[in-house]
């Protein structure tokens, strides 16, 4: 019950701190021109907004009334106008794109997230329970590396060794070919929309080429994702590492492990029942933050590898020959919701993960 | 225990904690020991279950025997320790010997010696429930005891009940009757059956109408199991606790070094093992599988033993308590449910590692006399370790008083505190704050002068000459040895006998 109330909590928090930040976003696009505002009002980018602005009775000159109408746009759904001249897509809306783009990016973050769970839970349960070992610190070498390492170096990398003409690894990934922009060579089934290549049901390729049995696409997806999803993971990987083996080797010299050996539990369910139970809760909180600057590195990484997803839409937003400002406000609210709603998940996970958590 | 020898490798020096310990502990007995902090007390305790942390620890000599059995005869071959300066010791450790060791401790610890620790709110896993901890315990030592009552229950029959029946029948006496009921209920596994079945006998003198309720009432309680399943469990369980005695058996005939009665055991080690892998293939195979249908049953009875033990701990709301996190309870309920946990499995020897230390003073009486409780009932020897004298006066037989790593007195509880011979010991007799001493005119509490020595670099012969008032020149040269002066009355000092402890020849870090 007091778990339900506690979400309810975070959720209204999320309202202020969504205000806040598009009225900061807002801010610096002012500042960076109020002309290029104009096409919230306005179906065609202007640069020549002294002349049109007046005409359309736009007031320019408040900040305050621009920023309201924003937010009207926001809530009716139009989040303002992105595209045409100097930029890669049509004109369009920005939710349009968002809602196009943005699953292409959440399915390379959960393969990300999940691959990373898969090798670091069992491998930092290993060096964890024998420290100091030989395997213990070459984990310890592959995650510190891990984090050292920029993620577009490790992605150019990846690009070096197995993108071209090494192994058949495509570099470039389905996307979006809506207009004829990226000419797709392949012939879609008809689970794939043809304007946005979006696929039904979940518009995660991964899954739905599972649900609707296709494993030549399957196989084709992961070929697609393969090298972007081993950047990212490589990163959190080492993260969520670090802190498994020092949970582990924290709670191994916890005196309710000693109890655990005197009651004669065998070493392995000792280490999988007591001391691994212990070592994953502040992980958590760990993967929580992880997930955080995934997001950046989901910017770099789709940039590297080009691959279409939310990030590769905002860098390309922030291209000076055409400065997308809805785009760029819009991208940063979605960033923005993801932070807070992963970090609620997380509190609520580890609420109910740790038995001495209430809230 | 004989001749125990715990050194800590630290990056400071070689950490003496224990130094040459001999102590015994009769069944049904209390021994106490007390000592200051630091004097290696706890380090014994943990010792004496190879519970020592290592690293940095380890037992380097010595045996300890816990019912016949020397847990340690195969501590030669855990670790090579080489020391080439206190600071520099190069261990090699075995670790095959080492994955045996700890397999065939971990059949020992828990069933034969159980142990509760210092503090409870650190000892119990805070993300398990307390339930679920002391299942735990239950499931790892009576799976086999488990399975056999449930075949029992399971197949139990109107003669069974007759017989039974017959046996009271043939007694007057009301108490030797309950007691019939008790263990028959028991045995079969249906200990809910005895207060109606008591009531049944009380009640009416009709044979045959007796023998018809109790049965339907013992049909009652059968779970219809697959009996199948049970007995291959059964069979199953058998040979794995059959194939840890082998173990421990050939590790005992190891030591000794007897080559014929090696190979014979090595034989049936190994055809039990295959047996186990191809007789119960399938069943291990089926367990993994359907883990939840195959340990139901044993989960039941596990959950019905836990909560007898909780309540047979005086714990108010046992129910709630099984499911309950440790942080939820109080230190004292969480000091039973230690208790709990350590009498899952009736053990021979129960360590008691500074019980009642961390808890108030109403609530450490309550433990004490649950402790000594145990020890009546059951037959249990206790070990009780603490520094409270006064706890020592309560709840021991004998006492040991230790002191930088060494046992220095051993008597009678009686005879330390009326007639204590070692200065040491008498200091710290004097050293206990009495309440009408307050009032007296020499109103100073006496202490001992000193600190308790580095262990890195102990003081030369006996370790407590620094700090004696008795000193005499040959205290620091040599080491008294432990010597019977009085009958069970045993000192280590040159006030009372002129005899040295031989260093052992051979080279022990």
């Amino acid at each position: 019950m007091e778990l339900r109330y506690f979400i309810i909590r975070r959720l209204l928090v999320l309202i202020p701190t969504l205000i806040g930040l598009s009225i900061f976003v807002f801010l610096l696009m002012w500042a960076y021109g109020p002309c290029n505002l104009v096409s919230v009002y306005y179906t065609v980018r202007s640069h020549n907004c002294a002349v049109i602005a007046p005409q359309e009775g736009i007031y320019l000159n408040d900040p305050v009334l621009t920023y309201l109408t924003y937010v009207e746009h926001l809530i009716t759904g139009n989040w303002g106008i992105v595209g045409g001249s100097g930029f890669f897509l049509p004109q369009g809306q920005v939710l349009y794109y968002i809602s196009i783009f943005f699953p292409n990016t959440l399915q390379l973050a959960l393969a990300a997230t999940v691959l990373s769970l898969l090798i670091a839970i069992p491998l930092g349960t290993y060096i964890g329970s024998k420290p100091n070992s030989a395997a213990d610190h070459f984990g310890r070498i592959f995650s510190l590396s891990g984090y050292a390492m920029p993620t577009f170096w490790l992605g150019y990398l990846l690009i070096f060794f197995f993108g071209q003409g090494v192994s058949s690894f495509p570099t470039n990934v389905l996307g979006f070919v809506g207009n004829g922009l990226v000419n797709y060579h392949h012939s879609l089934p008809d689970w794939v929309s043809k304007t946005t290549l979006l696929s039904s049901p979940t518009h995660i390729l991964l899954i739905d080429s599972l649900l609707n049995g296709d494993p030549a696409m399957f196989v084709r997806a992961v070929d697609y994702l393969i090298l972007p999803v081993l950047t990212i993971t490589y990163g959190i990987l080492a993260g969520i590492l670090r802190f498994i083996r020092a949970g582990m080797v924290d709670s191994a010299n916890q005196e309710y492990v000693k109890t655990a050996r005197a009651k004669g539990v065998p070493e392995k369910v000792i280490i999988k029942k007591h001391i691994r139970r212990n070592a994953l809760l502040p992980t958590i909180t760990v993967i929580g933050l992880l997930i955080s600057s995934l997001l950046g590195g989901v910017v770099v990484v789709e940039e590297v590898f080009t691959y279409y997803g939310i990030g590769y839409l905002l860098i390309q937003a922030i291209n000076p020959r055409s400065f997308e400002v809805w785009l760029v406000m819009g991208g940063t609210m979605v960033f923005a919701l993801i932070l807070v709603m992963t970090n609620l998940i997380v509190d609520v996970l580890y609420a109910y993960l740790d038995p001495r958590i209430r809230y | 225990m004989v001749g125990l020898k715990t050194r800590f490798f630290t990056a400071n020096g070689i950490v003496k904690a224990i130094d040459n310990l001999s102590l015994s502990i009769k069944t049904g007995e209390t021994f106490g020991l007390v000592g200051e902090s630091g004097s290696g007390k706890s380090v014994t305790a943990t010792s004496i279950m190879d519970l020592i942390p290592d690293p940095p620890g380890r037992i380097v000599h010595g045996s300890v025997y816990v019912d016949g059995f020397n847990i340690l005869s195969d501590l030669p071959k855990l670790a090579k320790i080489r020391v080439k300066s206190e600071k520099d010791v190069i261990i090699k450790r075995n670790k095959r010997a080492i994955k045996r060791h700890g397999y065939v401790l971990s059949g020992i610890r828990g069933s034969k010696v159980a142990m509760v620790f210092q503090e409870p709110y650190l000892s119990l896993n805070p993300v398990i429930t307390i339930g679920e901890q002391i299942k735990e315990a239950i499931l790892l030592h009576n799976r086999r005891s488990i399975a056999e009552s449930l075949i029992k229950r399971e197949t139990l029959n109107k003669e069974d009940v007759e017989k039974m029946i017959d046996n009271i029948m043939s007694q007057p006496d009301l108490l030797t009757r309950q007691a019939i009921i008790h263990d028959w209920c028991l045995d079969y596994g249906i200990p809910d059956l005895e207060t109606p079945v008591n009531d049944l006998v009380n009640n009416s003198t009709d044979r045959d109408f007796i023998v018809r309720e109790a049965t339907e009432m013992a049909f009652a309680e059968r779970e219809n199991l697959n009996i199948d399943d049970i007995l291959t469990a059964r069979d199953y369980y058998k040979n794995v606790d059959d194939l840890h005695e082998l173990n421990l058996r050939k590790l005992e005939l190891e030591s000794t070094g007897n080559e014929a009665g090696l190979a014979e055991i090595d034989a049936r080690i190994s055809d039990l093992e295959a047996s186990l892998r191809s007789e119960f293939f399938s069943y291990r195979l089926r367990l993994k599988i359907m883990k939840r249908r195959y340990e139901k049953p044993f989960e039941v009875v596990a959950q019905r033993k836990a909560l007898e033990l909780l309540r047979q701990v005086n714990i108010a709301g046992a129910e709630r308590v099984m499911d309950s996190y440790p942080h939820e309870l109080s230190g004292g309920m969480q000091q039973r449910a230690m208790i709990a946990m350590a009498l899952s499995s009736t053990p021979k020897i129960l360590i008691a590692d500074e019980p009642t230390t961390a808890l108030d003073v109403t609530t450490q009486a309550q433990i004490l006399d649950l402790i000594r409780d145990v020890n009546k009932r059951s037959k249990t020897s206790v070990l009780f370790i603490t520094h409270d004298l006064a706890v020592i006066a309560e709840m021991c037989d004998r006492v040991g008083v230790m002191y930088g790593g060494n046992l220095v007195e051993e008597a009678p509880v009686r005879e330390i505190f009326k007639d204590a011979k070692h200065p040491y010991t008498t200091g710290l007799l004097n050293s206990i704050p009495r309440a009408e001493r307050r009032f007296e005119k020499s109103a100073r509490l006496e202490s001992i002068p000193g600190t308790v020595p580095n262990l890195i670099s102990p003081p030369t012969g006996c370790r407590f000459h620094p700090r004696c008032k008795f000193k005499m020149d040959v205290c620091g040269e040599k080491k008294p040895k432990l010597i019977e002066i009085e009958k069970d009355h045993r000192v280590a000092c040159f006030l009372y006998s002129d005899e040295v402890e031989e260093e052992p020849k051979e080279e022990v870090p």
